[in-house]
């Protein structure tokens, strides 16, 4: 659906945090390879069917070096332990300047560092569930609103479209456009030129569409997928 | 014969106290009694008490006033009858609600007929009034009972007992209790103290007395001995009685020492009393404090989430207490500049001290140990199920345990963080998207907007406001009729009164929707 070409999730570590990233990662159709230092943990790996995985010890730098890492490909540090978790992130900063590295922290001094040793994106595991407690006391409907987005079995979906060559939107202003009538909410843009940042549509967009832009909406499954099939047509459905 | 009429007597009066024991009307008053007097939540016993301590103060001002200037009668009997009328109802009632009399001699009188013991009404009369005696006793009744003595008119000195008025302050203020409560604390080394001071007062009256009765022209009797004796003691010396002799000298020397000596020691007898009680104090009123709001949250454990917690911008919008059974971790809490007391939330007496009744109480179970939360979650549920509970979990195994013991909301931090990892790997821009509405920026807010009575929108059709021209978008709606959540609602869905709204858009824009939707202003804030 995105415009770049997606890359791998190196997963690295699967213990406590490791196992359930890697496994809804692969669930949810991501190609995974895994790297682990225990023996008994990449046995665990293999059993449960992750084709690449690999028994490396992530101290080595040398070892890491020949880890089969591409363009595009994505950095996870998940280990348990947080200082080799730290040294992780500084080794692979080093070895691979140009991927994008996430990793997840569990105390506030670890964030911090694993920012400075280089992460792009930091989780804190406290950080996210204390925010989500916030949110359940304060906003307990908005909540279960995301939820239901970030939930396996969602009931409804968040999806990016490319506006098609030849659709009725080209050349339409945003705002002509009624898209609830396609039974989906259109919340937004990406802009490509803006280093694919997410632009808000309640930031007041003003937007005449062209082919090749991609619009955020969120709806139903079914909703978004009749109306990606609707907006290939030359003429806006009455 | 006369053994008849004292069984006639006797079952009389137990057929009296039966009836009164199982009267409803009674108990029902004498429950209401009891409420006004001693529960500190009744909204008149506030009322009541102001206007006891208006009674003491007009009264111990009358009592000063009166000292030199001519007193006019209607004061003189507003004084002398009606403030003692007072007291003396409010004494007969607490008499009256300090213990159960007639259900005392029932009980007694159910015991024989079980046993099959004949009934002796002496004894169990006895036991009841044993209970009354008992109360009477205490300081607070006597001070009571004294107050209301400055009525009899015969004795004018008997004006003098004004002032027990006064001492009637103490249960009506809670600073001079507590200080009465704290020195009761020390009772042991006050009396041992008291004891010595007494010995060592007379021994030195005693000395003097003997030694200087027939020279010193001051001292006429062994009172005067003894006053002087404490005069210096204490280290106040008058001067109006002073030894002549040498030996004398000497005994004030002596005494001088030791009154020094223990002045000290009672001044840190009393300190140290209240630096040990003054945690409590303090605690004590923070949950008063707190039990005033009428929503607030119970934060159990200080640990790494709590902290987090408390770093999140939202969090100064709730009144919290945190509660954690480690001194060190409290010290800690404290130190960060939070409200926290050493106390152990999962104990029935400490969670039940807080206004469950009144307030809505919303315990966050965050400690680190899975069987302490589930059982902290229980005995919240269990004093009151309408308490919310909100518990973080270890393990995904356990999250049945915490559903089953009634946690509204259960939250496992490894999974939650896993799950944002995962999305922001598989999904990106979703999770830009909700990282941004749920870390709040301004520019995306999701927010839900309450129908209240006042509002503007209600009976509209969602078609008909133009959330557009407010650049909101409206998500959904939570019906309030069935509890049923509508995505993306069509037009012609009708707004009513309870529904919920959940909107995006500009934080501005949503206040000014919020505000303009309001037909009486300040009445439909969340």
């Amino acid at each position: 659906m995105s415009a770049l070409k997606r890359g791998k999730s190196v997963v690295f570590g699967y213990g406590k945090f490791g196992r359930s990233v890697a496994d809804d990662l692969r669930e949810g159709g991501e190609e995974v390879f895994l790297v682990e230092s225990d023996g008994a943990r990449h046995a665990e790996a293999l059993e449960k069917g992750f084709p690449h995985a690999v028994l490396v010890d992530v101290t080595d730098d040398e070892a890491l070096a020949t880890l089969p890492v591409e363009e595009g490909d994505r950095l996870v540090c998940v280990m348990d332990d947080d200082h080799l978790n730290v040294f992780l992130v500084l080794s692979l900063r080093a070895l691979f300047p140009h991927n994008e590295i996430l990793a997840l922290s569990d105390s506030i001094h670890a964030t911090r560092k694993l920012k400075m040793a280089g992460a792009d994106q930091v989780i804190d595991l406290y950080a996210v569930s204390a925010t989500r407690i916030h949110n359940i006391l304060s906003k307990p409907l908005a909540t279960r609103f995301i939820e239901g987005f970030l939930d396996a079995n969602h009931k409804y979906s968040f999806r990016e479209i490319t506006i098609p060559e030849g659709s009725f939107l080209h050349g339409r202003r945003l705002d002509s456009v009624d898209f609830r009538r396609y039974g989906v909410i259109f919340i937004g843009m990406i802009d490509v030129e803006l280093g694919n940042s997410f632009i808000f549509v309640t930031t007041g967009l003003e937007h005449k569409l062209d082919a090749g832009d991609i619009i955020v909406c969120i709806g139903h499954d079914e909703d978004l997928d009749r109306f990606e099939r609707l907006i290939v047509w030359k003429e806006e459905p009455q | 014969m006369k053994k008849r009429l004292r069984e006639r007597i006797a079952s009389w009066i137990v057929h009296w106290a039966i009836h009164l024991h199982r009267s409803g009307r009674v108990r029902r008053v004498k429950e209401r009694v009891r409420d006004l007097l001693e529960n500190e939540r009744n909204p008149y016993k506030k009322l009541f008490d102001s206007f006891i301590v208006f009674l003491i103060l007009s009264s111990v001002f009358i009592l000063i006033w009166e000292v030199k200037h001519p007193l006019p009668v209607w004061l003189d009997y507003y004084d002398i009858y009606f403030v003692s009328l007072v007291f003396a109802v409010e004494y007969l009632l607490r008499l009256w609600i300090a213990s159960d009399f007639a259900g005392d001699l029932v009980e007694e009188y159910e015991r024989s007929v079980a046993v099959g013991r004949p009934f002796r009404l002496a004894k169990a009369l006895l036991k009841g009034v044993r209970k009354k005696v008992a109360y009477m006793l205490t300081p607070a009744a006597i001070i009571d009972l004294l107050a209301i003595l400055p009525a009899y008119r015969p004795f004018r000195v008997l004006r003098i007992f004004v002032l027990f008025r006064f001492l009637k302050l103490l249960r009506y203020s809670r600073s001079i209790s507590q200080f009465v409560e704290v020195l009761a604390a020390k009772r042991f080394e006050l009396l041992t103290l008291l004891g010595l001071l007494v010995f060592v007062t007379v021994t030195g009256a005693i000395a003097l007395y003997v030694l200087e009765d027939i020279h010193n022209p001051q001292i006429h009797g062994f009172f005067d001995a003894l006053y002087w004796s404490l005069v210096t003691i204490t280290t106040v010396g008058y001067g109006d009685i002073t030894p002549v002799s040498d030996m004398g000298r000497v005994i004030a020397i002596a005494i001088i020492l030791f009154g020094i000596a223990m002045i000290s020691f009672a001044t840190s007898v009393i300190v140290s009393a209240f630096s040990e009680k003054l945690t409590e104090l303090k605690e004590d009123r923070i949950v008063e404090e707190i039990n005033r709001k009428e929503e607030f949250l119970i934060v159990c454990g200080y640990g790494q989430m709590t902290k987090m917690f408390f770093r999140h911008s939202d969090a100064k919008n709730y009144p919290y207490i945190i509660l954690d059974k480690d001194p060190e971790r409290v010290q800690e809490a404290i130190h960060d500049g939070y409200d926290a007391i050493v106390d152990d939330a999962s104990r029935y007496a400490t969670l039940s001290r807080f206004n469950v009744k009144g307030s809505k109480v919303t315990v966050l179970c965050m400690t680190h140990n899975d069987v302490e939360n589930i059982y902290i979650t229980l005995n919240a549920k269990s004093i009151d199920p309408r308490i919310r509970v909100i518990a973080r979990a270890g393990s995904p195994a356990i999250v049945r345990k915490y559903e089953r013991a009634g946690a509204d909301h259960v939250l496992l931090p490894n999974q939650v963080a896993a799950t944002m990892m995962v999305t922001a790997i598989l999904k990106p821009t979703m999770y830009k998207a909700i990282h941004a509405i749920f870390t709040a920026q301004n520019v995306a807010l999701l927010d839900e907007i309450r129908i209240h009575e006042h509002n503007a929108l209600i009976g509209k059709r969602a078609g008909e406001v133009d959330f557009r021209g407010f650049r909101l978008i409206l998500l959904g709606i939570l019906k309030s009729s069935d509890g049923t959540f509508l995505f993306n609602p069509g037009d012609d869905v009708v707004i009513e009164e309870g529904d919920v709204l959940l909107v995006m858009g500009h934080r501005a824009n949503i206040e000014y929707f919020r505000e303009s939707s309001c037909l009486e202003e300040g009445k439909c804030l969340r």
